[in-house]
């Protein structure tokens, strides 16, 4: 096997926050590293980073120290108990809540080494279309997008979407519409899937000249199972393992897995 | 003179009165009142146009010229491939300030925002009177973020207007929407008006005197694919 480049590289994005989305990049990384994966999560959330929290961590350094060079990769790697190795972002540090193009650069260069060693790198990228977010998602292979079913986490879905197509070239998404409710008609995962699709067919694809395509990857249930597992701050699978939510996040987590990976678990 | 009440009946009225009532309204320049009839039915042509386009009241433009003003702006900017920003005023409680201190203080209000608006506006911006106490501003020119800062100045010039009416100092407060284009795309005008007052009217809803305007996040969304979004959520909630 080549030994550069190696790690698939997802970014989870959301436009909105407060959706979920550090909630599912947690969930569907320890899903991954379940099924055998080497699975890095890179917290780029930087300014307002929660998965360490989410995680019941308390990390000494972050991502910022890693990419100005204070500190080493194995001073900032955390090997969390969900079994995935992770970077923290820090919250808090004022200067820390940017990444601007020199550590945009230096995270990219960091990339090729930690290509290597995993074969999943997830990003969570933070809430809305800052730079730190374009940044994240042009360093990843696929961008997950996260969305919930209410009208304004469409349009900053949305929102995204258009920026990372028109500026940024990309032309595949896929979504996770979380808090989902396949009871009513409009807030079933392949609902807003096909409203969004519908929406960028219409006016996203005459603006970029081609065709852009948004795949449903999966549906996360509305479950109290979530808030409980936010709650006491432990994964879903240990919270609820039997829960709606727990298996969509595992389905999601299969629909990534390489079959290679698959294999060999 | 009347104010609004008897309707105004032309006929039998000869062309030098009709001039005579226009120039004591204010409305005929007193130095074009000529005695040759054709320099008499071209300053009442003019008089007429100027009443078409302005509000009498405010001075503003009135609802059908905006309306006109707005169409043809919008084609300006999808020509040139720039963006414009559409900003709707309403203002807060009027409905008291007419109940409680009258219609002549209320006229007085609406003349003194109108005042207050054009001071602050641009020289490009267009400010039209298109209700009884709701005001439009075409910002014409303007990416999303510098509509945002002329509308948040404009707001502000009305928000609030403390205004001295006999012995009574009134207060009064402005709730406001903006909305904007994209460059590049020709906006129908009725969707970007509807577009703008849904966000005056979550101003209203929300507690009032403030700016609503679109998520800076949406900033790059269209008005016409946030319709065609919330159109789409429309049909599945009624078919569901």
């Amino acid at each position: 096997m080549d030994s550069r480049g190696t790690a698939r590289r997802y970014a989870v994005v959301s436009g909105k926050g407060g959706v979920g989305k550090t909630m599912i990049a947690a969930n569907v990384a320890a899903a991954l590293a379940e099924a055998g994966e080497r699975v890095l999560v890179i917290d780029a959330d930087l300014g307002l980073a929660n998965l360490d929290v989410i995680l019941g961590l308390n990390p000494a350094h972050n991502l910022y120290d890693l990419l100005t060079g204070n500190r080493g990769i194995a001073e900032v790697l955390v090997s969390t108990p969900a079994g995935f190795d992770l970077i923290p972002a820090g919250s808090g540090g004022r200067e820390s809540t940017r990444l601007t193009p020199d550590l945009a650069a230096s995270l990219e260069s960091l990339l090729e080494e930690l290509d290597r060693r995993y074969d999943v790198i997830l990003f969570d990228a933070g809430a809305g279309i800052g730079e730190t977010v374009l940044a994240v998602a042009g360093l990843a292979h696929q961008v997950l997008l996260v969305a919930t079913p209410e009208a304004t986490s469409l349009m900053d879905a949305y929102a995204t979407l258009k920026i990372l197509a028109t500026r940024h070239g990309r032309r595949q998404f896929s979504l996770v519409v979380n808090q989902a409710d396949p009871s009513k008609a409009a807030q079933s995962g392949g609902a807003v899937a096909a409203h969004l699709q519908q929406v960028i067919s219409r006016f996203l694809e005459a603006d970029v000249g081609a065709s852009v395509r948004l795949e449903l990857l999966g549906a996360i249930p509305s479950d109290p199972a979530v808030a409980r597992s936010i709650n006491r701050r432990l994964l879903l699978a240990d919270v609820a393992p039997d829960a709606q939510s727990t298996l969509s996040v595992s389905r999601i987590a299969r629909q990534l897995q390489s079959p290679a990976v698959a294999d060999r678990a | 003179m009347g104010n609004g009440a008897g309707r105004f009946r032309p006929e039998g009225l000869d062309l030098t009165s009709a001039i005579r009532i226009l120039q004591n309204a204010g409305r005929v320049d007193p130095t074009r009142f000529g005695t040759n009839r054709t320099e008499q039915l071209q300053a009442l042509i003019d008089a007429l146009c100027d009443l078409s386009v302005h509000d009498g009241l405010t001075g503003l433009v009135n609802a059908t010229f905006f309306q006109a003003a707005l169409t043809s702006e919008l084609d300006r900017c999808f020509r040139t491939g720039r963006s414009c920003g559409l900003l709707m005023l309403d203002l807060d409680h009027f409905k008291s300030v007419n109940d409680t201190y009258g219609h002549h203080v209320g006229d007085f209000v609406l003349q003194s925002v109108a005042a207050q608006l054009r001071r602050s506006l641009r020289s490009m911006d267009t400010a039209s009177r298109i209700g009884g106490e709701e005001f439009a501003v075409i910002l014409p020119e303007c990416s999303a973020e510098y509509a945002l800062r002329a509308a948040t100045r404009i707001h502000a010039a009305v928000n609030p207007l403390v205004l001295s009416a006999g012995a009574e100092t009134l207060r009064i407060t402005a709730s406001a929407g903006l909305v904007w284009t994209e460059p590049k795309i020709n906006p129908d005008p009725a969707v970007l008006i509807a577009a703008a007052d849904e966000e005056l009217y979550r101003a209203k809803r929300s507690g009032r005197k403030r700016l609503c305007h679109p998520p800076i996040s949406q900033m790059q969304v269209t008005s016409e694919e946030r319709a065609a979004l919330a159109l789409l959520r429309h049909q599945e909630d009624s078919h569901g």
